[in-house]
């Protein structure tokens, strides 16, 4: 009955969970930043949710080191369909400067399907909206594809 | 011959009686043949249930042809002008009261079958069981003053008893002797008060006195007032008397609180009623209204913050109790018909929720061994059958529409500040504001309560508790099926029970009549006859409870369509023996941890506010007997002062 | 019969039911989203952004946490929208009372039936289990407290002042039509000089009473992952947002009809002049007391709700307790004493 509608809104309203996996908090603030006015994704629909279970989108930022690996897993697992994952900045990707650290897990990929990589040393603003724009179109393609 | 003295018992004038023998033959049937389980049993619900089926059998005569049964014992009829004989009355008052009470038993004793099995010494349980029935009924259908005094002493002991019975658990003999030490204090002041006034009007038929009292004013029926009003506060735990009862329903079984808080209190509402409005007939002073509504609206408010501070599950309950009972003295105060009738309707919920509480208390208790709130939690998913019961108590007493609490309780609203709309006084509205803000408060602390006993996280402590058995269940529904129809049709239960019991304060001389003979109030008291004009009761505002639920019912059935229609079927849920990470609780990506929140210090943002008045009140209640007995004793000496001015 | 059980029909699905106040609900929450964000220099989200937020949650799947009570955690979002929506059929819409619903609810009733929805979502979160759900709902009991006494003061004032000025027998007054009846014939009564303290304080409540910003330590989505909704997930969740846009709108609507009763009607009047009569004139009339409703419902919610949102940051439990017990109460409490000493 409201097939259409809901597969349309879920494009336009995207809530994001943010984890921080070991990260050394540049591109906490960088996510930060991007919901201030000055670059104000709300336009777009994005907002943060407080627990992964309102959440469509998980930001995942740092190196997934040994400690956070379980508990990153738990709170992706804790997000309903459809939902989109996102990781912020080259730690989670590659594991950056971390790579190759005994207690250092990543890249998260190794885990879970990752649907969208920000890359950079910390991501301008800019990119990592346009990352976050490109994982709401995967959302609505998701929720298309979900059996009815 | 005898065909026909067995129809003549039929004769619904001797049902009061048969009523109160029943109780006390069942009490000393158990005593001797009370060895048997099933005998014992059949004994009590014979008992209980006929006493109850003979008190429905008065409705139509008195509540709806507006009957007054006087009976006399031994046919002992006043002679010369003096009752000297043993008289029972029953008006509309008593018969709603007898009513509650007897509900009250009869639903308490099917209870206590499951309930009491494992207890030792059963046969004594049931045999003080019925005293304390026997001895409230008998208190509410005398007609005689000191016969309610012989009632008082029956049933004080009986409870006290009843209290101490699982004298293993501790504080269990403590409470006993609390209530002891200070319901004798109250016993003694009405025997004391009686005494004063047989001195002065010799007799003690409550009809004849109710014609001599209100000519003779004096100091010595200051003081019986004052005595008499007192005993029967010590009775119903009005307020400087609120810390016994908290220690008592916390010690005793759970059907025993059910008598305590629904029947027991009842009996001590029921002599302040007939005292201040029959026999004394001093309920059309200023003076008088502002002290029940004063002492009323105490009550409710101190007894509400009391309970948001207590942490364990029964003394919560207790004091809510009180606090209840404060609504129904404050309403009862206003000395007018529709607070009359609003009080004695707020009477008989409290009786039914406060009933279905204990009860649903008594189900944790007998199921996990322990009522304090820090210890337990989320027995909804053990116990679902006892939670929807005890959530329908808990809206009932916090005044949730449409159960019967709200009904009441909004017409206490009205009738305050219609009052103070009628008298121009502004004290009466701040009366219904205590009302309405110890109501939002009452449901706080049931909220309490529901998330730190059936909601949460469950310890490991109460795995095994599982359901409780059909009888228990069984009769915490009837109270909730009870609670649910007469919040559902208040207006019913205006116009059966509680208009004719409230019309009944206002002609004081038909009371008289109906015991001494027709005429008789007109010739003595003459002209000063306090006959009140037809009063009507009248609510300014309108509350359709059926209306409201069948349009709440329309908008469920329509989300549950649209819900429906648009293929909805979305939920997951655990489906293995283990839960896995998805459908375990969000603890910031933790492996489920225990981390139930109690209801210790649930409403700090409130209790923070008030912090003072709380370490005032934590300081007041020392907790020691001998404190309590000199509370008693200001009350008397504050309630004895008082009545010397004002009467 | 068949006609009655129909137009109730009408009145609970489609107006001023639900139908109504989906829409209306959620546009205000859009336009309350909106101007916030302008007030601090945001494009910020399009006024539909809710109605893309309740659907999408719609279309998301509900996982129902392990420790909790299933039907508990189902049921509650439902019985607070049913009840939410069946309050909103007593508010009458300025002269559009609907008759059958007239003496179903007065004043005391509505302040009763508003506690239902807060209940419910008390019920639903303590019934997940989580602890955060155990935190919030203290903090939303307190928060449901603390807006007691004001509007209690509040309600009491305007019964009292009614009552006097219509010269009921009772000397008061609960029923709202009568209220907004009064208000048509004599004029607001934000314009008695003893209502306005009282206003002031149901204005001060409507954010506490709906949970908004900076009363909304009961959902602080940043400490404690918004209390009670930590768990809820998909279309129960969806149904609570919901049912935060509807009190909204009933917040607003009540206050409009207790202070600015009797403005719309004028404008409603109108019609006459153009020279519509009968049915048209009525159907008219009503839509455009409608719109003037909700207009001033969206004037309500930018001043009570909106602009308080923009320039303050979220206060402590402890503090939104004293807040509304002192400043709050003592303005309604002003109001109850002059409109009791015949100011």
């Amino acid at each position: 009955m409201f097939k259409k509608l809901i597969e349309e809104s879920t494009g336009k309203s995207p809530w994001l969970f943010h984890i921080n996996a070991g990260s050394c908090n540049g591109c906490d603030i960088e996510l930060v930043s991007v919901l201030t006015p000055r670059y104000d994704a709300e336009r777009l629909g994005f907002k943060l949710a407080g627990s992964p279970r309102h959440a469509d989108i998980v930001v995942v930022t740092g190196p997934i080191t040994q400690q956070s690996l379980p508990r990153v897993l738990r709170s992706i697992e804790q997000v309903p369909d459809p939902k989109c994952i996102v990781t912020m900045g080259s730690c989670p990707q590659s594991g950056n400067v971390f790579r190759g650290s005994y207690s250092v897990a990543g890249p998260l990929s190794k885990y879970v399907h990752v649907d969208v990589d920000v890359a950079g040393c910390t991501p301008k603003p800019e990119a990592v909206i346009d990352g976050l724009y490109l994982a709401t179109q995967i959302l609505q393609e998701k929720r298309k594809g979900m059996k009815k | 011959m005898s065909h026909i003295n067995l129809l003549y018992l039929l004769d619904p004038l001797h049902f009061p009686i048969f009523s109160i023998m029943l109780y006390f033959l069942g009490a000393f049937c158990i005593v001797l043949f009370g060895k048997n389980r099933i005998v014992r049993n059949c004994i009590a619900f014979v008992a209980t249930g006929l006493s109850l089926t003979l008190l429905c059998l008065l409705i139509k005569p008195i509540m709806i042809q507006n009957a007054i049964l006087p009976y006399w014992m031994g046919y002992r009829v006043p002679a010369g002008g003096y009752a000297i004989g043993i008289a029972l009355e029953v008006d509309a008052l008593s018969l709603f009261f007898g009513l509650l009470i007897a509900t009250a038993v009869f639903v308490s004793c099917l209870y206590s079958f499951s309930y009491m099995s494992e207890d030792d010494n059963e046969p004594q349980y049931y045999t003080l069981f019925l005293m304390l029935a026997g001895g409230v009924m008998g208190l509410v259908l005398s007609g005689d003053l000191f016969n309610m005094f012989i009632m008082v002493e029956i049933l004080t002991f009986a409870a006290v008893a009843l209290t101490a019975f699982r004298n293993r658990v501790t504080g269990a003999l403590e409470a006993a002797f609390k209530y002891l030490v200070v319901g004798c204090i109250g016993s003694t002041c009405i025997l004391a008060g009686t005494i004063i006034l047989y001195q002065q009007a010799h007799t003690l038929n409550l009809a004849q006195l109710a014609t001599i009292i209100p000519l003779c004013k004096g100091t010595n029926i200051s003081i019986a007032f004052a005595l008499l009003f007192i005993g029967f506060c010590t009775k119903a735990f009005i307020v400087p008397f609120h810390p016994l009862a908290a220690d008592a329903h916390g010690a005793a079984p759970a059907p025993v609180s059910v008598l305590i808080s629904g029947v027991l209190t009842k009996s001590g509402i029921y002599g302040i009623i007939r005292l201040a409005y029959f026999l004394f007939q001093t309920m059309n002073l200023g003076t008088m209204q502002f002290w029940l509504v004063f002492l009323g609206s105490v009550s409710m408010f101190v007894c509400v913050t009391m309970a948001l501070a207590q942490h364990d599950f029964k003394r919560l309950l207790a004091f809510h109790s009180i606090s209840q009972i404060g609504y129904v003295l404050t309403a009862i105060g206003l000395a007018t018909a529709l607070g009359a009738s609003a009080g004695l309707y707020h009477a008989m919920n409290h009786t039914l929720f406060k009933g279905l509480l204990f009860l649903t208390a008594g189900a944790v208790l007998h199921e996990t061994g322990t009522t304090d709130l820090g210890k337990l939690g989320g027995l909804s998913k053990k116990m679902p059958h006892t939670t929807v019961l005890f959530l329908i108590g808990a809206a009932s007493i916090s005044g949730i529409p449409p159960f019967n609490g709200f009904a009441s309780k909004w017409l206490i609203y009205q009738a305050t500040y219609e009052k103070a709309a009628e008298t121009g006084n502004i004290g009466f509205a701040f009366v219904t504001i205590v009302a309405l803000v110890t109501s939002t408060l009452t449901l706080a602390s049931f909220v309490k309560v529901t998330q730190s006993v059936f909601f949460g996280q469950l310890p490991k402590e109460c795995e095994n508790a599982k359901e409780v058995s059909f009888g228990m269940r069984f009769a915490m529904g009837i109270l909730a099926v009870l609670c649910t129809i007469t919040g559902l049709f208040p207006n019913m239960v205006q116009q059966y029970l509680t208009g004719p019991a409230a019309k009944t304060l206002f002609h004081v001389s038909r009371y008289i009549n109906a015991m001494m003979g027709s005429g008789y109030a007109e010739s003595t008291m003459g002209a000063s006859a306090p006959e009140a004009a037809t009063r009507t009761i009248e609510t300014v505002g309108v509350w359709n409870p059926v209306n409201w639920l069948m349009l709440l019912m329309i908008a469920l059935l329509a989300i549950c369509i649209v819900a429906i229609a648009s293929k909805y079927d979305a939920v997951r849920e655990n489906k293995s023996e283990k839960v896995e990470a998805k459908y375990s609780l969000f603890y910031g990506g933790e492996d489920t941890v225990f981390s139930q929140v109690g209801g210790g210090d649930l409403f700090w943002g409130f209790k923070h506010n008030w912090r003072h008045y709380f370490s005032f009140m934590h300081d007041l209640h020392s907790g020691i007997v001998n404190d309590y007995s000199l509370w008693a004793v200001i009350a008397l000496a504050l309630a004895m002062v008082y009545a010397l001015i004002v009467l | 019969m068949i006609l009655d059980a129909l137009k109730t029909l009408i009145y609970v699905l489609i107006f001023p039911g639900f139908l109504f106040c989906f829409l209306t609900g959620l546009l205000l929450a859009g336009i309350d989203r909106k101007l916030v964000a302008r007030m601090q220099k945001r494009v910020g989200p399009p006024i539909l952004q809710p109605f893309y937020d309740f659907f999408k949650l719609c279309g998301k799947k509900t996982i129902v946490p392990a420790a909790a009570n299933k039907t508990v955690f189902l049921i509650a979002p439902l019985l607070g929208l049913a009840a939410l929506v069946v309050l909103q059929l007593f508010i009458p819409v300025f002269q559009f009372q609907i008759p059958a619903f007239a003496n179903v609810a007065d004043l005391i009733v509505i302040l009763y039936l508003l506690l239902i929805p807060a209940v419910s979502i008390i019920l639903g979160g303590a019934s997940t289990g989580s602890p955060y759900a155990g935190i919030g709902l203290s903090r939303e009991m307190v928060t449901v407290l603390a807006c007691e006494l004001p509007l209690v003061l509040v309600l009491l004032s305007v019964g009292r002042s009614v009552g006097m000025a219509i010269g009921a027998k009772e000397g008061i007054t609960f029923s709202l039509s009568t209220i907004v009846r009064y208000q048509l014939e004599s004029g607001s009564l934000i314009c008695k000089a003893s209502l306005i303290p009282a206003a002031i304080a149901f204005l001060l409540v409507i954010p506490g009473e709906t949970g908004n910003h900076p009363f909304d330590a009961a959902e602080a989505e940043t400490e404690i992952c918004e209390g009670m909704l930590a768990e809820y997930s998909g279309a129960p969740l969806g149904v609570f947002k919901l049912s935060h846009a509807i009190k909204m709108l009933t917040m607003t609507s009540l206050f409009i009809m207790l202070f600015f009763g009797g403005i719309g009607t004028g404008i409603g009047n109108l019609v006459a002049l153009i020279g519509l009569t009968g049915g048209a004139a009525a159907a008219v009339t009503m839509l455009l007391d409608v719109l003037v409703l909700f207009v001033l419902c969206v004037i309500v919610t930018a001043v009570g709700i909106s602009f308080v949102h923009a320039v303050t940051a979220r206060l402590k439990i402890e503090q939104i307790f004293k807040y509304y017990w002192t400043v709050v109460s003592a303005l309604a409490l002003l109001s109850l004493v002059l409109v009791w000493y015949g100011l």
